[in-house]
């Protein structure tokens, strides 16, 4: 989906700070379809998954003057934010019980081969599951888990330095296959 | 330093997906000030990692929106360098017209059904007036009968009134009229007991025989009890001729119905 830019990003950025509740508009219209993607990559429940896109906008709204354009761009910035929450989300304690009683019907599902037509296997974790497995499981787990390399390391039983590598590697590869 | 190394390293990739330490995202900021190369791949990397979200975008329901923009609905600055105050009185005013537009709804509905009611009862009213005075006018007329017959009786039953029976004559056997004639004042009043109805164009007429000559005594018309006729001072013989509408001069005696001596 080509997005038609009426806002260069400085423009965009400059009017968010000055509270432009057109732009905030915008802003929504153009990027809150593809965070949502991301946070639905990792949280899978769809309800849920909106509540979290709402939360979302809410601190890209209020954290908007800690933004730092020379740290990278706009949508990197409300990416990682998308991430963050959604790792908190699927964290959280309520999230960990509902998840008991899913396990089933979703092993259930899978086995039914339909696995690929899920919602949460679209866009970046699509890509990251074309990678080999010894990497696809490292980025699973750090990049949509958010587990330190150090508890994957401990998880897996494979040092420490050998995490880092093949993320690394792993990484690498991803770009070459996003790359345009 | 290597710059083409550093790049390939992954680091790049660590640091934009939010992965990195925050030691190693320091040291590469750093960098990327100082060599362009790593500028420029950082920006690549952002650049192709947008491009791939926003192809996969999922629309988000509207409901979403809605809510949240209900949620920063105070937070927003007014379009065009507006005051913010003015943002509340806006969503306020919407609330405010809304509820005057059904107030104002509910005001004509009730002013309709109002004004149906009122004109009903207008009506239930009028109509009543109208009875009422009907009744009025019925009771009077009552009264005045009441009044009027009160008076007959008195006067049949006063001493002074000289009481004269006319019976139907020859061929009109049942007509029947009375004479109450004062003694003093020599009014003579007339009680028409029994008498056919006279046709629209005729009218009863009573006379007085005084002196052998037929004197009239006064039409009848339409009375209460006793009817007041002529003033007689001197008779011998009351009778009473159907005439013409008015009244006649002189009597056509083949119409007479009812005659009675005096005494």
């Amino acid at each position: 989906m080509e997005v038609v830019k009426k806002y260069d990003e400085p423009e965009l950025v400059l009017l968010l700070k000055q509270r432009s509740q057109h732009v905030f508009s915008y802003l929504y219209d153009n990027y809150a379809g593809a965070l949502l993607t991301i946070i639905r990559n990792i949280v899978s429940d769809e309800e849920l998954a909106n509540d979290v896109l709402q939360e979302v906008f809410v601190k890209v709204w209020k954290q908007i003057e800690s933004y730092d354009s020379t740290k990278g761009r706009l949508f990197t910035w409300m990416l990682n934010i998308a991430r963050n929450a959604s790792i908190d989300t699927i964290r959280s304690k309520g999230y960990q019980n509902s998840q008991q009683n899913r396990e089933l019907t979703e092993d259930v599902y899978i086995a039914g081969g339909t696995s690929e037509m899920r919602i949460d296997q679209i866009g970046l974790r699509k890509v990251v599951h074309s990678l080999k497995q010894e990497y696809k499981v490292l980025v699973e787990l750090s990049y949509f888990q958010g587990y330190t390399q150090d508890e994957i390391a401990k998880m897996l039983g494979i040092p420490l330095g050998t995490v880092k590598t093949r993320l690394r590697t792993a990484l690498i590869q991803l770009r070459e296959i996003i790359k345009p | 330093m290597d710059i083409k190394a550093y790049i390939e390293n992954g680091v790049i990739e660590s640091y934009v997906l939010g992965m990195a330490e925050a030691q190693e995202a320091a040291e590469l900021q750093q960098l990327s000030r100082q060599y362009p190369e790593i500028r420029k791949a950082i920006d690549a990397f952002e650049a192709s990692l947008e491009q791939t979200a926003l192809s996969a975008a999922v629309p988000p329901p509207a409901y979403v929106k809605q809510q949240l923009f209900t949620i920063l609905a105070d937070e927003f600055a007014g379009e065009q360098g507006k005051v913010v105050a003015m943002a509340r009185p806006n969503a306020w005013g919407r609330y405010v017209a809304a509820a005057s537009v059904i107030l104002l709804v509910a005001s004509a509905a009730l002013n309709i059904y109002f004004y149906q009611q009122f004109r009903s009862t207008s009506t239930a009213y009028q109509a009543l007036l109208l009875e009422k005075s009907s009744l009025l006018a019925d009771n009077q007329n009552t009264q005045t009968k009441v009044l009027d017959l009160y008076q007959s009786m008195q006067m049949m039953s006063d001493p002074n009134f000289i009481k004269v029976s006319m019976s139907g004559i020859k061929g009109k056997e049942n007509s029947l009229a009375t004479i109450f004639w004062d003694n003093k004042s020599k009014d003579v009043y007339l009680l028409p007991n029994k008498l056919p109805e006279a046709a629209a164009d005729k009218q009863y007429q009573l006379w007085a025989i005084v002196d052998g000559k037929p004197v009239d005594a006064g039409v009848i018309g339409a009375c209460a009890g006793l009817c007041k006729m002529k003033n007689i001072p001197k008779a011998t013989l009351f009778a009473i001729t159907l005439e013409n509408k008015g009244g006649s001069p002189t009597p056509h005696l083949d119409q007479m119905y009812v005659a009675g001596k005096v005494g």
